[in-house]
């Protein structure tokens, strides 16, 4: 199945020629797929093999900035467990492998799509584009925190 | 879900999670989600909308409990605790 659209495919690769500037590293979490069938939570994964198209065309957008790491949890449990992935496919973004504090979980369409561009592009070029005031206020911040956004595909 | 990634850009300490609430519906029953984004902060407080920059930040501050000095408001809400 062709996730994005050879006319999109095209405009991504001129974009990333124009804007992106660091190293990007995706690394996709995955389980072996079944297809199009829905299976309980935890058996097989629906939309693996579309998030690989779409992790792939990324990467072959820019393939001298982006890198790609695939991870099957099934064959390497220890990955996820260390890098905390509880479901997949899940996508995260960073410039190097080392536990990115980026992730998409579930197949990025809709408006996750802009998204995940938004995060790869900032990413490289690491501009996060806040405020000085905002930066000042996160300093604040002595623990983790996790901040879950749930979106649609429309 | 920009504004979550920027944060985790701009702080070492922020992890943000985009996930497809339709894909994951255990998440969505355990978070309550009934309209996106739904915005859950170390899986204890919530709230639903988009925010302003200033809001949100000060949003994840207080559900990370840190101490913000200006009481905020949601426009669309206040946010929620989880239980």
């Amino acid at each position: 199945m062709a996730v994005i659209p050879e006319p999109v495919r095209q405009q991504l690769k001129d974009r990333f020629d124009t804007v992106l500037s660091g190293p990007v590293h995706l690394t996709l979490y995955t389980r072996p797929g079944s297809s199009r069938l829905i299976l309980p939570a935890g058996v097989g994964c629906a939309t693996c093999e579309d998030a690989r198209q779409m992790a792939e065309l990324l990467r072959d957008a820019a393939p001298e900035k982006v890198t790609l790491d695939l991870i099957d949890i099934t064959r390497d449990p220890a990955r996820a467990t260390a890098d905390e992935i509880y479901d997949v496919p899940t996508i995260a973004v960073g410039q190097n492998s080392e536990a990115p504090r980026i992730r998409f979980r579930g197949l990025p369409t809709g408006t996750e799509f802009p998204a995940l561009i938004d995060a790869v592009e900032r990413v490289s070029r690491m501009e996060h584009g806040l405020s000085e005031e905002s930066v000042a206020a996160l300093a604040k911040l002595t623990e983790p925190a996790e901040v879950m956004v749930f979106a649609t595909p429309t | 879900m920009s504004l979550a990634n920027r944060m985790a850009l701009a702080s070492p300490q922020v992890r943000a999670v985009c996930v497809e609430a339709n894909e994951f519906p255990h998440l969505s029953a355990q978070f309550r989600v009934r309209g996106v984004p739904h915005t859950v902060i170390n899986r204890r407080s919530a709230f639903v909308g988009a925010l302003p920059e200033r809001d949100f930040v000060a949003a994840v501050l207080e559900g990370a409990g840190v101490l913000v000095e200006e009481p905020h408001e949601a426009p669309s809400g206040p946010s929620t605790e989880i239980t």
